[in-house]
């Protein structure tokens, strides 16, 4: 036989053994320690017995803010926190604690990523992977049913593409208008703009020093001085930069987070822009001749739609107005949030959006003892910030705001830029449009005055299970399907949903949420108590054989709820 | 021909594997993670090493480049770690509208640059030959992105409610979906088996699955969304093809047995259609395969402007994300791809040159 054909023979054989052989290794994961699911007394409605199950943790010690949610009859649900939580209802409200049956999420292993079944007003009819998703009208829902049979979600990266479905008349609502469109827009009669109110900030961090892999602390000189980190926070000129590249509607920052969240405003406003007593505080902290690098992502956000040209802006208008050297450096997204959110950079760029209507998503988050991507941090901004979380009044935390965005502005750990507006667009000829404060568009309340309504957003989803997604594009795509106990109206005051009402004891430490009866999901089932407790307990709790997900972190569960309950048998 | 189609075979599995080791270790070496590009400013140290550890990327390097070869003999390309969903699946609905859209973009390539490439050739020196090349070097330099998106402004906006009105993105109208040809004829198709899997890849070629099971309103509206994003994408191998076309052309024109064909009084059609052309056939060949093979592994662009799912899309979206899985999977397939475009190239010498033996 000829050497070429035994050469064919040996490879053919040495491939049939490779793939005969073992399978490869799988990741295990360790048990869980413990487990603290446990049945609650049976509780007898309409002469029906129903078993409660609840999903609770062994005592507050983990760390977390739940102790326990439990199924207190087949129509309540109770919520046992160990510290008041104010915010409750609106994190609550947040679509990632969407409630789906128990036996679905039992029958796909706690992974139903790209088979929701809810109870929105929408049902799922089809995923046509990269091209689209089709939902159908729900003829059995609880609510107001929509006006059109069917919905279409597509997806553009590109605002000009986006803006030419809409156009072309092939879309009836777009997400992120480029600002550069937006005079397209308006001057056309067939379109019309809705800006976003979401809350954001924009912001030039400035990191005193971190602590690099080896553990060596490394210090960002001279933004360990508190005169240098002043300097820039009176050396940028926020005003022209929010008239030259922010969308009309967007504002220079006079604190970090937006007037429109309550106690956002309080305390002082910040610096006015000084260009001479800038320089001066420069000169007196002998760094007249600075040379220093802005990193920034060069990716579209809803706080910084045009993150080059602006960050090139900044660079310059800080050199000029400091009579320093800044240069504008661009880095890829994944690097930059990595080093940025570790404090590895001195200066950049970087921006917020709301994940719920309260003043605690921003200040807490940013500003918390544990947060490093300032340096250090400031026992004068973060222990009102602790006290305040643990008050459920209002009234009685504004003090408590007013003192810590005193200190943020005492110790300028980052200059808050401007709060942008950021706009969607729709054909005029579509009923009720409107860009809501939280959450994606409530199409259900719109009419295209056609079959069927077709919205273009920026990218595909990457699951349709969005108790373990944080991208704003999942998140979209579950809203017609999914519902939680509570909800966002349009202008983001929070509304009842699967839920009528939930109602706190005196110090806030127990919610008691009454369920909405007669609701069945789009398979048919009927909705009551337990299924909440198994959607909740999918994402809260590490040891349930549900906690599986897309990525298996569940991170809005940890970081709204501060810890998962058996984090460690996870 | 068997002995060197498979002796080229065998000397592709070890290219092939070094490109996998290569890329396995290139995109590890890319800053940043997956963990922070998917979760990103709400990452937390504590959330990526759950992340890590669910994802098998805790382990050392050498170890999960042995676990990824090993499932790569058994043709498990790995599952992508933003969607959970096995490289395989994603490859299988991806890659049929990337080849969809590249034969095509190659189909115009050939049937408009060859034919300007041989009038420009038999015209030679004259206002057509100018003009057919200035045409030429104007479509090589525009850019793909900027001409896909004046295609769309100029048919899905100019041209609107007009009968040359067409849709300026996607593959089909929303809400449009084909019924795959194994549901029209009946026949069950289990998904995660091979044959499942083979079914769903010939049925998203949604060109083919229409016109074999009669679906002519769906193939109507395929058609007419790939046309743009087709005719943008051909653009450039168009223009390289015509003056590749031209001078192959011009160069066998001048040689000995065409000047005889000449004096013994055949049309200069005839001189050019039986005598040179075959001839001068050869480096377009050459020049087309690779085209092919650049279309199929990078048309980004043009699948970014008409949002079109296809690889090139995928493989971006997958280095953003530091989808390790999807990247080296894609990557593979598309070397997998060049190296069959390019056997399909030397073949096809044998066939257009009899004096070439494949040895």
């Amino acid at each position: 036989m000829s050497r070429l054909r035994w050469l064919t023979l040996l490879s053919v054989l040495t491939l049939v053994i490779a793939a005969c052989g073992t399978p490869a290794a799988t990741t295990t994961t360790a048990a869980p320690t413990t487990t603290a699911t446990t049945a609650a007394p049976p509780t007898t409605t309409d002469g029906t017995d129903f078993e409660g199950k609840s999903v609770a943790a062994q005592d507050c010690g983990y760390g977390g803010k739940i102790l326990s949610i439990e199924a207190t009859s087949q129509y309540e649900v109770t919520f046992t926190l160990c510290s008041p939580v104010p915010a409750f209802q609106q994190i609550v409200a947040f679509n990632v604690f969407g409630v789906q049956p128990e036996e679905h999420l039992e029958a796909t292993g706690g992974a139903p990523l790209a088979d929701p079944i809810g109870t929105g007003p929408y049902v799922l009819d089809a995923w046509n992977r990269g091209d689209s998703i089709v939902y159908q009208q729900n003829p059995d829902y609880w609510g107001d049913a929509p006006a059109y049979p069917t919905l279409v979600y597509r997806w553009g990266t590109e605002s000009a593409a986006r803006l030419l479905e809409l156009q072309s008349g092939n879309a009836d609502y777009i997400t992120n208008v480029a600002p550069s469109d937006i005079a397209t827009v308006e001057g056309d009669a067939n379109l019309v703009l809705l800006p976003n109110r979401a809350p954001n900030i924009l912001y030039l961090g400035m990191s005193t020093g971190y602590f690099d892999a080896n553990g060596a602390e490394v210090v960002h000189e001279p933004f360990d001085q508190l005169e240098v980190r002043q300097a820039f926070a009176m050396g940028l000129n926020r005003q022209q930069l929010v008239d030259n590249f922010f969308a009309p509607g967007s504002e220079v920052a006079s604190h970090f987070v937006s007037c429109s969240v309550p106690n956002a405003c309080t305390g002082d406003p910040w610096y006015d822009f000084d260009a001479e007593a800038a320089q001066q505080l420069l000169a007196d902290a002998g760094a007249s001749d600075l040379e220093v690098t802005l990193y920034y992502r060069d990716v579209v956000r809803p706080y910084l739609p045009e993150a080059g040209p602006v960050a090139q802006e900044i660079a310059q208008d800080l050199s000029e107005n400091l009579g320093i050297s800044v240069n504008a450096q661009a880095v890829e997204s994944g690097e930059f949030i990595e080093a940025a959110t570790i404090g590895a950079y001195s200066l950049y760029l970087l921006g917020w959006t709301a994940d719920y209507p309260h003043i605690t998503n921003f200040l807490d988050f940013h500003f918390g003892e544990a947060n490093p991507q300032f340096g250090a941090t400031y026992a004068d901004i973060y222990e009102p910030l602790v006290e305040a979380s643990a008050l459920a009044d209002a009234a009685a935390t504004e003090p408590l705001y007013e003192a810590a965005n005193n200190a943020i502005r005492a110790n300028i750990p980052m200059v808050p830029i401007s709060h942008a507006a950021s706009n969607d667009a729709a054909l005029a000829s579509l009923e009720g449009g409107v860009s809501p404060v939280f959450g994606a568009p409530q199409f259900q309340t719109m009419n295209p005055g056609k079959d069927t309504l077709v919205f273009v957003q920026n990218e595909e989803p990457i699951s349709l299970y969005c108790a373990d997604e944080t991208d704003g594009e999942s998140l979209a795509a579950c809203q017609p399907v999914i519902e939680g106990l509570l909800g966002y109206d349009n202008d983001g005051q929070v509304v009842p949903k699967l839920a009528t009402e939930c109602v706190a004891n005196e110090d806030s430490t127990v919610w008691t949420c009454t369920l909405r009866e007669g609701v069945t999901f789009h398979d048919g089932s009927t909705f009551d108590a337990n299924d909440v407790i198994t959607s909740w307990e999918a994402g809260i709790d590490a040891a349930s054989p549900l906690h599986v997900g897309n990525s298996g972190v569940f991170e809005y569960y940890t970081y709204l709820w501060t810890q998962l309950i058996n984090a460690l048998a996870g | 021909m068997v002995n060197f189609l498979l002796r080229r075979l065998l000397f592709a599995i070890p290219v092939l594997i070094g490109i996998v080791v290569v890329v396995f270790l290139l995109v590890r070496a890319i800053p940043g993670d997956p963990c922070r590009s998917m979760l990103g400013e709400r990452a937390t140290q504590e959330a990526c090493e759950t992340f890590n550890r669910v994802n098998g990327l805790d382990e050392p390097v050498p170890v999960q480049l042995g676990i990824y070869l090993v499932r790569l003999l058994q043709f498990d390309l790995g599952d992508s770690v933003r969607s959970s969903r096995p490289v395989m699946s994603v490859l299988i609905e991806r890659l049929p509208m990337t080849i969809e859209l590249s034969m095509s973009a190659l189909l115009i390539a050939l049937l408009v640059g060859i034919p300007l490439g041989i009038v420009a050739a038999m015209r030679h020196n004259t206002a057509v030959d100018v003009g057919t090349m200035a045409a030429a070097n104007v479509g090589v330099s525009m850019p793909v992105f900027w001409l896909g998106l004046m295609l769309a402004y100029l048919f899905a906006l100019v041209l609107k409610d007009t009968p040359f009105s067409l849709p300026p993105s996607g593959r089909l109208s929303a809400g449009a979906s084909p019924i795959p040809f194994y549901e029209v004829w009946g026949w069950t198709a289990q998904p995660d088996t091979i044959r499942g899997s083979v079914l769903e890849f010939v049925s998203n070629f949604f060109i083919f699955n229409t016109i074999i099971t009669g679906q002519w309103a769906i193939l109507g509206d395929a058609i007419k969304h790939l046309i743009l994003p087709a005719v943008a994408l051909a653009t450039i191998p168009l223009s390289i093809i015509a003056r590749i076309t031209r001078s192959s052309l011009l160069e066998v024109l001048g040689s000995d047995y065409v000047r005889t064909a000449r004096a013994k009084g055949a049309l200069e059609r005839r001189v050019v259609s039986r005598h040179a052309l075959r001839n001068a056939l050869l480096p377009v060949v050459t020049i087309g395969g690779l085209q092919l093979g650049l279309l199929l592994g990078g048309a980004v662009l043009t699948e970014s402007v008409f949002s079109l799912a296809g690889v090139g899309r995928a493989l971006v979206e997958a280095i953003f994300a530091r989808d390790y899985a999807v990247i080296q999977g894609f990557t593979f397939v598309v070397a997998f791809g060049y190296v069959l475009v390019n056997l399909a190239v030397d073949v096809s010498y044998a066939y257009l040159d009899p004096r070439i033996r494949l040895e």
